[in-house]
């Protein structure tokens, strides 16, 4: 027998060229019953190759290639923890002081972590072969002795390869006498780089993208045949008949190995209670807490929950986990930092009671298995939404500090290679001229939006292409190969691991891209195959607009707003949703959002969270959509696909919507378990579940055969499931984000100044361009004033404008103008106001010529000293002051500005006259140019103000005569283009929508359309659109037939674009 | 003192227009840029009223059927430059080179010869217009009035002195190329034109824009002077002709050549030198069937490009246009072009001409023009790649190489420097014995017993294998049509016959030795490769 020893897999990026997974798959169709994993300088794909090799009874051993500082590797085999705990963190000492993908190891080093770890001596990149070409045999001698001082004689193993190469052989020769005259063993491996043999191709191509050369230039840098592969125990006993002790070792040495992940160590930091009782004991306390808080003290049900929930935290040994993220969310509260968890965590009485999250479980009988159930063993997930941004950062600071810095770390993201990115490298491999390139990736950009029977064979041909071309087909074969095959690793957003002991104990650590922050070898997903705990701290822009909402309204108003005490009801928040004026609102403000809303017609909470569901690529794709809305304006019967599933349907009329209905209907329709069921949404979720994903569904059938589900029902039941592996929300977790929505909704409605200061101060963010929210705030009765620097600080901010509030406008709209500037002229502004701009460009002195010439040209200069002058006027003074005069006259200067603060000192005059500017004032359309040239927005009449009389006179309808006229009719309407859409769902529809001085008016384009006028409707910034109305359930767009630019403004306005 | 300056309006596009005429009457743009980004840079008036924006992508620009869309080319441009400098000294042997598209010319006392300066500027842009270029002229008796109203006026200027403020006055700013920080302030300030400029007041716009300022104001008034910069003769030596109907045949084509090199040949000569490397360039008539290419690496013969390049080297410098002609037509018949001829550029690289005698005491050597002809005419006859050295190629292919052209040099490796490291270790590099490599290969007949080869037949020799190491295994260029994959042995033979009609060889003993045979697995065959010395 045999086990193959030393291989590496397309973890090793771009030097291996098979997944984890295929390695694991064809070691176990060979026949063999363990193999080992040595990737480079890391342990990456070891959890998908432990995984995967378990399945199969498969013995998955573990090891790495590390990187000697002459630039050779140790190929290193983990025997026993210790082994694994030293190989990990002899990686992480490696990574941490390296750059990114860089790093290796001294002499010194390895000795110090090498107990518990087998030597090789490798291949044709290993120490021994490297000594040989160095020194010959004299000097290879020298370099196996000196690993055996390394790792003990016993732990070395003298490695023989054979891939049919005549330098290799000699290699060979040395090696056998080496071991001879050292007394070691022989260990005959493959050396093995893809699992078969046509995977060579890959691997070539991963060379000339390592060395940025061509196939065709990479000459002697590609492989020099294709015998890297795993090769069977028949063939390796074949290759080395002579040698049958290299072969025999192989097992022997598989048996010194027990090391597996499965006994990786991991465990999860306790909690340190005060009085030192047991943490669950704490956990109880805290849980009675939260609940009287919650509930009362007279909520059995409640109770009875809570109970239950952490009678199976005890049993499980959870409450740590709890207590750390309860202890999270306690600093983030003391740090007056919002936070929410959403995700399934929503679904535990728990954590609602601990405050971490906002949704109640026990009224809105949400499922508790989808959050934790016993069968699965794996710890449960917890997501925290915080303020994106510096409050998030303070939130992971915490955590950092709190468990060390080799206590945390951030998970990782592995980038894989996706349709364009494969594409575009496999191009330039085959050295296609770059017109060729771009026209093949951007056939394959489109690749993801097509349904299954739009084959990429067609879409070839369809582009011209001749798929019995050899190149062509061969770029078609490497494309299918390279995709998920891993490029390199990212950081996970929000993805935090903490550990018990040491965390490079248990996964090498990387340095990350963002300074100060580290980041494990594995993915999130594999964290949790570890069973390591995982906490996500995840941005959100909305709650960092809630939470600057919120202060705004205690400062200016001098409300106390409570986001968990708003009132459920509000009449005139629903009015709101139902009319979908929802522009700037968390979730419900997308134009397909828009478009339901007037048909779901939101009562109540729980239609905010159906609204915020449905508009999902899950339940758009299972056809969910149309049903249920048609259900709910009682046009159709509402029925179920199954009787026994009434009571799970009930509430969603049938239709399922939710993930874990869809949870509820295998476990009630095919008799799965709750842990069964939570592995049917683990699967439907993982990309790389396909055959787990067949196997499930044969269990569902059988499942609903057993149940005498008729097969046109299971067929149903299949594809609401099926569907879900697109994208559905979880119902606490939509519950969650509805309870922003409606938060954000409720500020928006009733402190509506404070809700636009608050979300134009966290732009970018969010569906619309901050004119547009500026225009939908204004069209909803505030007055926002301009920008301004004798009353704007750098946030907008409320003023007092009579009895009700307005928005001033903050100078971080005005382009180009730095923060700090604009903090000193705010500060500067304190001490007293500026007489003058000269006097402000000498208080400020660090402001430069383009900043002031983009603030004159805004207006926002107008009102230093007196009297008021125009733009112009601004633009004149600026122009001189932003002149340095030159030693001679800059004394005089001085008095200047002295003079005009009132100084009197004898004998200053002024050098320079202040005459007017000879300029003339702008004409409304050059401040309407300057206004989106300098700050993206203007505060003035819309661009289509000026042009109503003109527009009437060309039949154009306004958006908000549109509200009246009769489904059918022809019409005309015009506007600034502020969003064009091209979902992947709409079939190639694309939607528009334009806004004019009265509001917003959509319009559909069919593809055909279009295709015909596509420059015009990607690039005009200002569109008239004729065609039919569609006036239907208080839904109006206009169904465009004939679409052209319409040039009125030279005015730079922006969209919001997803094409 | 009166100057006369000639603008070309919209350079690029007219420079194109002028080599393809039939463009004329049609909208057009260029586009330009590194593909795939390929943006509009230029287009005709006819162009933008049909939505032509310059910025736009080529694929945007692509999608107005109407709407001709060239390439910018450098090569029109200052073919046509070269045209505006003839157009220029045809009239006036004072002349300034302002910029591509402008030349100013001094017409003082050319009346006698022309007439008034109102004829001259008839004069010129008649000649303009058979030069293929449409031309705006302005005569003023300041060079920088002449020249602004050139830009910024169409069709025939004449502004008598005195009155510059007044014709300049509605004059767009622009016209006067302030830097692109004065444009700016300039249009924030509302000046567009000339007489807003001028209407400034100059102390005040010191205090703003400097002296940079009071010039622009000066220009803005017709009041700035400078004296004419006298343009030198260029060094390039290029000849280019679109044809209108493509030549396949080299006999209409050598007339052509004939031509160009003649006018090269002269140009050369005027300036006492010679082209040490005539440089042909020809785009070719699309001859694919698609639209798809690769580059020519990798499949040559059936994927060419839609150009043909070659360079003749010269061994000493020449401006024999007969010989150059010869040379020219053996290179073209040992590699000719794949496709029609649509356009000839040919351009000649200058040098000083050979002045050395022969040595009186030095051995006798061929004469150097005399070996290129035969050179080139070895190379007609067995084709270029197979005259010259042989030189390695970076490859895992055995006994893989190409034919250079002969050039003895300090005899460094070609390998690619990046690569040797690749090799450094392999034992190969430094071989014990010597190999002599069959060439071609020769085909064997071999027998195996159990996988290992046993006897072989080649060559009309037969021999029993007493010795056999490998097999050692290679492929590679999976890619390609021409991929191999080989099992190389190396064998040790005692032959014990030879056929009767080998004349070459009289004793199977003496053949006796260690060999290198292999199994192309393509082919299904076996081959001896050579034998270790």
């Amino acid at each position: 027998m045999y086990t193959e020893l030393h291989a590496r897999s397309a973890f090793s990026f771009l030097e291996g060229a098979s997944l984890p997974e295929e390695l694991a798959a064809v070691c176990a169709e060979y026949g063999m019953t363990s193999m080992a994993l040595l990737d480079r300088d890391g342990v990456y794909g070891a959890p998908r190759f432990y995984l995967a090799a378990d399945k199969i009874n498969i013995r998955a051993h573990i090891g790495a290639e590390v990187t000697s500082a002459a630039g050779w590797r140790y190929p290193l085999l983990v025997e026993s923890r210790e082994g694994y705990q030293n190989l990990c963190r002899l990686i992480t000492k490696m990574k941490l002081r390296a750059p990114k993908g860089k790093g290796d190891v001294s002499g010194a080093e390895v000795a110090e972590y090498s107990r518990g770890l087998v030597c090789l001596t490798g291949g044709e990149e290993g120490p021994l072969a490297h000594a040989l070409a160095q020194g010959g045999i004299e000097s290879g001698k020298e370099c196996v002795q000196q690993l055996c001082e390394l790792f003990g004689k016993q732990n070395v193993y003298v490695e023989l390869q054979r891939h049919f190469l005549r330098e290799e052989e000699a290699r060979n020769h040395a090696a056998i006498e080496i071991a001879e005259k050292l007394g070691l063993p022989l260990l005959a491996t493959n050396g093995v780089r893809h699992a078969v043999p046509q995977r060579r191709e890959v691997l070539d191509v991963f060379t000339c993208i390592r060395h940025h050369c061509t196939l065709a230039t990479a000459g002697r840098l590609l492989a020099r045949n294709s015998e890297l592969h795993l090769k069977t125990p028949a063939e390796m006993a074949k290759l080395f008949s002579d040698l049958p002790e290299a072969l025999a070792n192989t097992e022997i040495l598989s048996s010194r190995l027990q090391f597996t992940l499965k006994d990786l160590g991991y465990r999860f930091p306790k909690y340190p209670v005060p009085d030192g009782k047991p943490e669950i004991h704490f956990l109880r306390q805290r849980a009675h807490d939260g609940m009287v808080w919650r509930y009362g003290l007279n909520n059995e049900r409640a109770q009875a929950q809570i109970g239950r929930e952490l009678d199976l935290i005890e049993k499980l040994d959870l409450a740590g986990y709890f207590l750390i993220v309860w202890d999270i969310v306690r600093f983030c509260r003391e740090q007056n930092i919002l936070v929410q968890g959403r995700g399934s965590a929503a679904n535990s009485a728990v954590c609602y009671a601990l405050g971490i999250t906002a949704v109640d479980p026990v009224r809105m009988d949400l499922l508790f298995e989808r959050f934790l159930s016993e069968e699965r063993g794996e710890w449960p997930d917890i997501d925290l939404d915080l303020p994106s941004g510096d409050q998030r950062e303070r939130a992971i600071q915490y955590v950092y500090e709190r468990y060390g810095k080799l206590g945390a770390a951030m998970t990782a993201n592995v980038i894989t290679y996706r349709g364009r990115s494969a594409a575009r490298e496999i191009g330039k491999a085959l050295s296609f001229n770059p017109e060729t390139l771009s026209r093949l990736t951007s056939l394959v950009s489109a690749w993801e939006y097509k349904d299954a029977n739009d084959t990429l064979a067609r879409q070839f041909r369809d582009a011209g292409f001749d798929m019995q071309h050899p190149q062509i087909r061969k770029f078609f074969e490497l494309c299918l190969q390279f995709q998920d095959l891993p490029r390199h690793l990212g950081q996970h957003s929000g993805g935090l691991v903490v550990c018990q002991d040491q965390l490079d104990s248990i996964v090498p650590l990387e340095p990350a891209t963002m300074p100060g922050r580290v980041v494990v070898q594995w993915d999130k997903d594999d964290c949790a195959d570890m069973k390591i705990v995982k906490v996500d701290l995840l941005g959100l822009g909305m709650m960092a607009v809630l939470e600057d909402c919120l202060q705004i309204i205690q400062k200016d108003y001098g409300e106390e707003v409570d986001l968990g005490k708003l009132p459920a009801n509000d009449p005139v928040v629903y009015d709101t949703l139902q009319k979908a004026d929802t522009i700037g609102m968390f979730q419900v403000e997308s134009h397909a959002q828009m478009a339901c809303l007037p048909r779901l017609r939101p009562e109540c909470f729980y239609d905010i969270v159906v609204q915020v569901a449905i508009i999902r690529p899950g339940p758009i794709v299972g056809k969910m959509v149309n049903p249920f809305l048609k259900r709910r304006q009682g046009r159709e019967a509402v029925d179920y696909l199954h009787p026994s599933l009434k009571p799970i349907l009930e509430r969603t009329l049938g239709v399922p919507l939710f993930q874990e209905q869809l949870l509820r209907m295998a476990m009630v329709a095919a008799g799965f378990s709750g842990g069964e069921a939570e592995e049917l949404r683990r699967a439907l979720g993982f990309k790389r579940s396909e055959k787990r994903m067949k196997e499930i569904e044969k269990k569902l059938r059988s499942g609903m055969d057993r149940k005498e589900i008729s097969s046109e029902a299971q067929e149903k039941i299949i594809l609401a499931i099926t569907s879900f592996a697109l994208y559905g929300f979880p119902e606490s977790h939509a519950a969650s984000f509805a309870l922003i929505a409606y938060a954000s909704a409720f500020l928006k409605c009733r402190y509506l100044a404070a809700f636009t200061a608050a979300i134009l101060n966290n732009q970018p963010m969010g569906f619309y361009q901050p004119d547009t929210l500026v225009r939908d705030a204004q069209r909803h009765g505030l007055k926002v004033k301009p920008i301004d620097v004798t009353c704007s600080d750098w946030l907008c901010r409320l003023e007092k404008n009579g009895q009700d509030f307005c928005v001033r406008l903050g100078m971080r709209f005005v382009k180009g103008l730095r923060g700090d500037v604009a903090l000193q002229i705010v500060s500067e502004r304190a001490i007293r106001p500026f007489s003058s701009i000269n006097d402000l460009k000498f208080r400020v002195p660090m402001i430069q010529k383009a900043e002031l010439a983009t603030l004159a040209e805004i207006g926002a200069l107008n009102f230093i000293g007196t009297p008021k002058v125009h733009r112009r006027d601004a633009l004149w003074q600026i122009e001189r002051a932003a002149r340095r005069p030159g030693p001679l006259l800059e004394k005089a200067e001085e008095n200047e500005v002295g003079m005009e603060n009132g100084a009197t000192e004898l004998g200053a005059t002024p050098i320079f006259s202040t005459l007017a500017s000879p300029l003339a004032a702008m004409t409304g359309e050059e401040r309407l140019v300057a206004d989106f040239r300098g700050a993206g927005m203007t505060v003035g009449l819309h661009p289509m103000g000026h042009h109503r009389t003109e527009m009437k006179r060309r039949n154009v309808r306004s958006a908000i005569e549109l509200l009246n006229l009769p489904n059918g009719m022809r019409v005309r309407i015009a506007g600034g283009v502020i969003t064009r859409q091209r979902p992947g769902t709409a079939k190639g529809f694309v939607f528009i929508s334009l806004e004019d001085e009265t509001g917003i008016s959509n319009a559909i384009v069919t593809p055909q359309l279009f295709e015909k006028n596509h420059v015009v409707i990607v690039h005009q910034q200002f569109l008239l659109i004729e065609g039919q109305l569609q006036n239907q359930d208080g839904v109006i767009s206009v169904k465009a037939e004939t679409i052209e630019p319409l040039r009125i403004t030279k005015a730079e306005t922006t969209s919001h674009d997803f094409h | 003192m009166a100057f006369a300056s000639i603008h070309v309006p919209n350079f690029p596009v007219q420079a194109v227009v002028r080599a393809e005429p039939g463009l004329r009457s049609q909208a057009v743009a260029l586009v330009d840029g590194t593909p795939p980004i390929l943006n509009v840079v230029a287009a005709n008036e006819a162009a933008t009223q049909v939505g032509i924006e310059l910025g736009m992508a080529k694929s945007q620009a692509a999608q107005f059927h109407a709407v001709e869309i060239r390439n910018r080319s450098r090569v029109q441009e200052k073919s046509a430059h070269a045209a505006l400098l003839d157009l220029g000294a045809s009239i006036s042997p004072r002349m300034e080179d302002t910029a591509p598209d402008t030349i100013i010319l001094d017409i003082s006392g050319l009346t006698s010869l022309f007439g008034s300066d109102e004829n001259i500027a008839g004069q010129l842009k008649q000649r303009a217009s058979i030069l293929g270029l449409f031309v705006h002229v302005a005569v003023s008796s300041n060079l920088k009035v002449a020249l602004h109203a050139a830009r910024g006026f169409s069709g025939i200027s004449l502004i008598p002195p005195g009155e510059e403020a007044k014709c300049l006055g509605k004059l767009s700013v622009r016209a006067l190329l302030p830097s692109v920080e004065i444009l700016e302030t300039l249009e924030r300030w509302g000046i567009r034109d000339c007489a807003a400029l001028a209407a400034l007041p100059v102390l005040q716009l010191s205090e703003r824009l400097g002296q940079k300022g009071v010039r622009l104001h000066e220009l803005a008034r017709g009041a700035f002077v400078r004296s004419m910069v006298l343009a030198q003769p260029g060094v390039r030596f290029e000849e280019e002709m679109a044809l209108d109907f493509a030549i396949a045949e080299l006999e209409p084509l050598s007339f052509l050549l004939g031509r160009l090199l003649d006018q090269l040949c002269a140009r050369l000569e005027a300036r006492a030198l010679a082209a040490c490397a005539i440089r042909t360039h020809f785009d070719l008539e699309d001859s694919f069937e698609k639209d798809f290419q690769v580059l020519s690496e990798n499949f040559p013969p059936k994927l060419a490009p839609k150009t043909y390049e070659k360079v003749l080297s010269l061994p000493v410098p020449t401006r024999n246009s007969k010989m150059l002609l010869k040379l020219l037509r053996l290179q073209l018949q040992a590699d000719p072009p794949h496709a029609a001829i649509l356009k000839i550029i040919l351009s000649a690289e200058p040098a000083r001409p050979r002045a050395t005698q022969g040595g009186l005491f030095l051995p006798g050597s061929p004469d150097t023009e005399k070996l290129e002809l035969t050179l080139g005419r070895l190379a007609k006859l067995v084709g270029h790649a197979n005259v010259g050295s042989p030189e390695l190629i970076d490859t895992h292919r055995p006994g893989d190489f190409r034919m250079v052209r002969f050039a003895p040099e300090n005899g460094e490796s070609k390998i690619p420097q990046k690569n040797r490291a690749a090799t450094v270790h392999a034992p190969e590099e430094t071989p014990l014995t010597a190999f002599r490599v069959f060439r071609p290969e020769i085909q064997a007949k071999v027998e195996l017993q159990q996988n290992y080869p046993t006897r072989i037949y080649f060559q009309g020799m037969r021999g029993n294998i007493v010795a056999a190491s490998g097999p050692w295994r290679t492929s590679g260029d999976w890619w390609r049509e021409d991929t191999w994959q080989q099992d190389e042995w190396d064998v040790g033979i005692r032959f014990d016959s030879v056929r009767g009609h080998s004349e070459r060889i009289s004793s199977p003993r003496a053949q006796n030795g260690i060999y290198r045979i292999y199994y192309d697995s393509i082919r299904a065959a076996w081959f001896a490769r050579g034998r270790y010395d």
